[in-house]
């Protein structure tokens, strides 16, 4: 669009010295010209988008990697939107990583889906369970969405759904009220989904990234990611205020990266 | 298009590789109670065996000195390993405990704060533990 519109100020250059038939002319070919350039930028951007990328970020002794395969659509006339799904599988290692308590009505003000993000931390509530090597090996569905700003730039989100998680046990020190017991065998939680803020179960990946366009099939992210990776305990559990147990901890790895993208045909 | 691959490749091998050993210090230690204060009680003491995954020989005393415990590890050896903590447990096997800290040596006389006021009835082992790995090294009964 923007071409014709640069060939919509040119011809009103040239119109100012055409006669009155001239002009008539002229701006049924530029009219042509303008709609074969808008069509030809449609059909040239194909409807499917279908990539596969790598991620890795570092953080304080502690580290991911995911690897993803996305479907997105791209949607609208200039098609500068994409939404789609992806498969992503994400690793997460760390060497004595301190996990809190998980459940989003212990941890949260307000458990009201979406809202629970804003809500205030109930930290009151909150034990520590000090994983001391953990690793999680997630597969997740994941939501896609970006935006193109050029042929080049583009910029977008992504988030995981629903998935499994795999993953090493290793001890853990549940710290309560200033105790601190040992936990022998803490596993990853095996079942996630997306439930918004710490309603969440599971170990889930998100992202925000921009995206550049090297090559034809090759593309560079800069990402952060906010990743959720949950623990439970399986000998030792936190007694919370209102009596019940509890056995699942969450870390939240907050963590900037890179990625190479390759587009499919 | 091999280049960019590499590229990020070696920026994450580059952040990841700053990490500090986790080993504890070889350097013998030659810390006393309050410089061999007089006032300070022995309370309880122990013998060192070995732990499964260690050797640790020597002894360990609690002292009270003015209202506080102080644990000193007394002419100690101990086989090098990851993260070392000094640990008074209510087990041999750690479930139950106060993480003194770090082991500050793996030779030589070393002392360490206890907070509050354990119960040495309860807390009857000191234990030279592996947190990382959940490793016991070795225990001492306090007696």
């Amino acid at each position: 669009m923007s071409c014709a519109g640069q060939d919509i100020r040119l011809s009103r250059s040239i119109f100012g010295l055409q006669s009155g038939s001239m002009r008539k002319y002229l701006i049924s070919i530029l009219l042509l010209f303008a709609a074969i350039v808008i069509h030809a930028q449609q059909t040239s951007l194909p409807a499917i988008n279908r990539f596969a990328d790598i991620t890795g970020t570092v953080g304080q002794s502690q580290g991911t990697i995911a690897a993803a395969y996305v479907y997105n659509w791209r949607i609208g006339k200039k098609k500068k939107w994409e939404a789609g799904l992806g498969l992503r599988y994400t690793g997460y290692w760390g060497v004595k990583k301190d996990f809190t308590t998980a459940p989003g009505r212990l941890s949260r003000s307000n458990t009201t889906p979406f809202l629970t993000v804003f809500a205030g931390q109930k930290t009151e509530n909150w034990d520590t369970l000090t994983v001391q090597r953990p690793f999680v090996n997630s597969v997740n569905l994941s939501a896609n969405a970006s935006y193109n700003f050029s042929a080049k730039w583009s910029a977008g989100f992504n988030i995981d759904l629903i998935g499994f998680t795999f993953g090493r046990n290793t001890s853990a020190i549940l710290t309560s009220n200033g105790i601190t017991r040992t936990e022998s065998v803490a596993k990853p939680a095996s079942f996630n989904v997306l439930l918004t803020g710490d309603n969440d179960y599971g170990s889930l990946n998100s992202e925000f990234f921009l995206k550049y366009k090297l090559a034809e099939r090759w593309s560079i992210k800069a990402v952060y990611q906010f990743y959720f990776a949950e623990y439970k305990t399986s000998t030792i559990q936190q007694r919370a205020p209102d009596g019940t147990l509890v056995n699942r901890f969450r870390n939240k790895v907050n963590a900037f990266g890179t990625a190479v993208a390759y587009h499919f045909k | 298009m091999i280049k960019p691959i590499r590229c990020a490749l070696l920026l994450l091998i580059v952040c990841a590789s700053c990490t500090k050993s986790n080993e504890t210090s070889v350097t013998p230690l030659n810390e006393t109670v309050a410089g061999n204060d007089t006032t300070a009680v022995k309370k309880v003491m122990g013998a060192f065996v070995n732990g499964t995954y260690g050797t640790v020989s020597g002894t360990v005393s609690i002292y009270l000195q003015s209202g506080k415990y102080t644990l000193a590890l007394e002419n100690v050896a101990i086989s090098n390993g990851p993260d070392l903590h000094v640990y008074l447990s209510k087990e041999i096997q750690p479930v139950n405990f106060i993480d003194l800290g770090k082991l500050k040596s793996v030779a030589g006389n070393q002392v360490y704060d206890v907070a509050n006021m354990p119960d040495f009835a309860a807390y009857k082992y000191a234990l030279i533990h592996c947190q990382q790995y959940n490793h016991l090294f070795g225990s001492a009964e306090l007696k």
